[in-house]
């Protein structure tokens, strides 16, 4: 995900469930005095669910005026890509497809990144939420 | 600034504590009548979770008369300071009765707010 879109990593902490959300929103959690949405975003691309413990992390995601907690297993690190390096994501693939930025190859099929269109994921995401 | 937000009794609002399950919610203490003990009639919100015995209900007010929310266990009210409430953040799309959170100095852990007649109204909805 572009650094622009990330505003810290932090530890998962305890998550307070809402009421008739989507089951993309795992809940809220209490972060420097703001109460954050925490986001699933392998269920809300229909690809399993991620598994909250204690050594899971968020990053809080933003986009204009949202702040969104998203569950990662692990937070890799930053890494400098020329744009150049970036291929438009594939033609015809499954609803994950439409929320890229694009494709990073790299060495080896398994060193390739997929790079998420945040802002558009979260309004997608609110959109989803709106037309329950 | 802490304490005179504290000292002042218009910088605070009662809050009720209550438990469904294995959840704690609050609400705002002046929309309760009474407490009281639940019968099979009295109304349900599954949306706060599944409650373990549901022995308790909450009474309060609507433009229809008195409404009975069942409970599992009260809590207690404490006032909490103005300060410690937040809105809802908009990207949460909560349900309509979870108008906000409580959020303790120094806890992650957000305690859902809860307008009762809220719960009411949105009965039957989804």
């Amino acid at each position: 995900m572009p650094s622009e879109n990330v505003l810290e990593v932090i530890q998962a902490g305890l998550l307070t469930p809402l009421p008739r959300s989507p089951s993309f929103l795992l809940g809220v959690t209490g972060h420097r005095g703001q109460v954050i949405p925490v986001m699933d975003i392998l269920r809300f691309l229909g690809k399993g669910e991620a598994r909250v413990g204690s050594r899971t992390r968020l990053f809080l995601g933003t986009s204009g005026s949202y702040t969104v907690g998203v569950v990662a297993d692990a937070v890799l690190g930053l890494r400098r890509l020329p744009v150049a390096d970036i291929l438009p994501p594939p033609v015809g693939g499954d609803a994950a497809v439409e929320h890229l930025l694009g494709i990073c190859e790299g060495a080896s099929p398994q060193d390739a990144l997929a790079l998420l269109n945040f802002p558009k994921l979260l309004q997608s995401a609110r959109q989803r939420a709106v037309v329950r | 600034m802490i304490d005179e937000f504290s000292a002042d009794p218009l910088s605070e609002v009662d809050v009720l504590f209550f438990d469904v399950g294995d959840t704690v919610y609050g609400t705002d203490a002046s929309q309760v009548l009474r407490i009281d003990r639940s019968h099979p009639e009295d109304f349900v919100q599954p949306g706060l979770g599944s409650l373990r015995r549901g022995g308790r209900v909450l009474v309060f007010d609507t433009p229809e008369g008195e409404a009975h929310l069942k409970v599992d266990a009260i809590r207690g009210v404490r006032p909490i300071p103005l300060f410690q409430l937040r809105r809802m953040p908009p990207a949460a799309a909560a349900a309509s009765y979870a108008i906000g959170v409580f959020l303790e100095a120094d806890e992650a852990h957000p305690i859902l707010l809860i307008d009762l007649v809220e719960t009411l109204k949105a009965q039957g909805r989804h």
